[in-house]
């Protein structure tokens, strides 16, 4: 099954430590590998007010994981993580796609940037070639 | 969409909608009033994104998504901002998105 990258950003209550932000985030990881999937990189932004509340919550703390996990796996840690308390949302969002287009496009640009630049410079020798 | 034409709602519009979309307004109601052999001239927008090369709108970049919603936290149209389809359709998600994880408002009271 092939892997694909996925992002999942979720918002601890915020009546949790950071021990215990620590320990949701490990219960998360277990998710996703025993669905055979790999937590690449877990970045955690810390207490952060909420734009409205949510429940009785005005600040959550927030947890980004980046994971490699097959597609047809990624219903099921997002069905145990709406099951798993402390959690207040969360959002998993495919990102493998994204990032492919974005480098295509950049590849692309530079091609145009570099041609534009080679036929600017053809033009420059061919009217210094002109002026000798 | 029609009490948007209601001029007690542009009038309110001008003084709130930041950026271009007061631009827009201002040329539009400039031209009204001059027609296009008075010397005005609509500038043509250009999509801030395409110019500025954002590969892909991501709904964690708050401080740019929050260029694109005025202070009522509504999505404006396309017309206000001048964004290209595609871009606009990125920059709807991408707002959807941050207003679900609540990084962003959906409206302000």
């Amino acid at each position: 099954m092939s892997q694909r990258q996925y992002e999942i950003l979720f918002i601890a209550e915020q009546n949790l430590g950071e021990p215990e932000v620590d320990a949701l985030t490990a219960t998360v990881k277990g998710f996703i590998e025993k669905e055979n999937g790999t937590v690449d990189r877990v970045e955690k932004w810390g207490k952060k007010r909420l734009a409205y509340s949510i429940g009785k919550n005005r600040e959550g703390s927030y947890v980004l994981m980046i994971a490699s996990i097959a597609g047809s796996a990624i219903a099921e840690v997002e069905r145990r993580m709406r099951v798993t308390d402390g959690i207040l949302r969360f959002l998993a969002v495919r990102i493998d796609a994204e990032i492919k287009k974005a480098e295509r496009k950049k590849t692309i640009r530079g091609k145009k940037e570099s041609t534009r630049r080679a036929s600017v410079r053809e033009k420059d020798r061919a009217f210094e070639g002109g002026a000798q | 969409m029609s009490d948007m034409e209601t001029p007690e709602f542009r009038g309110r519009g001008e003084g709130r909608a930041g950026g271009e979309g007061r631009g827009e307004r201002g040329e539009r109601g400039a031209k009204g009033a001059g027609g296009s052999k008075g010397g005005f001239f609509r500038r043509r927008k250009t999509c801030k994104l395409c110019s500025e090369k954002v590969d892909y709108v991501d709904y964690k970049n708050t401080k740019l998504l929050l260029a694109f919603i005025p202070e009522r936290a509504k999505i404006l149209p396309r017309r206000m901002f001048g964004t290209c389809a595609p871009c606009q359709r990125k920059v709807r998600t991408a707002i959807l998105r941050a207003r679900q994880m609540a990084l962003i408002p959906y409206s302000t009271e």
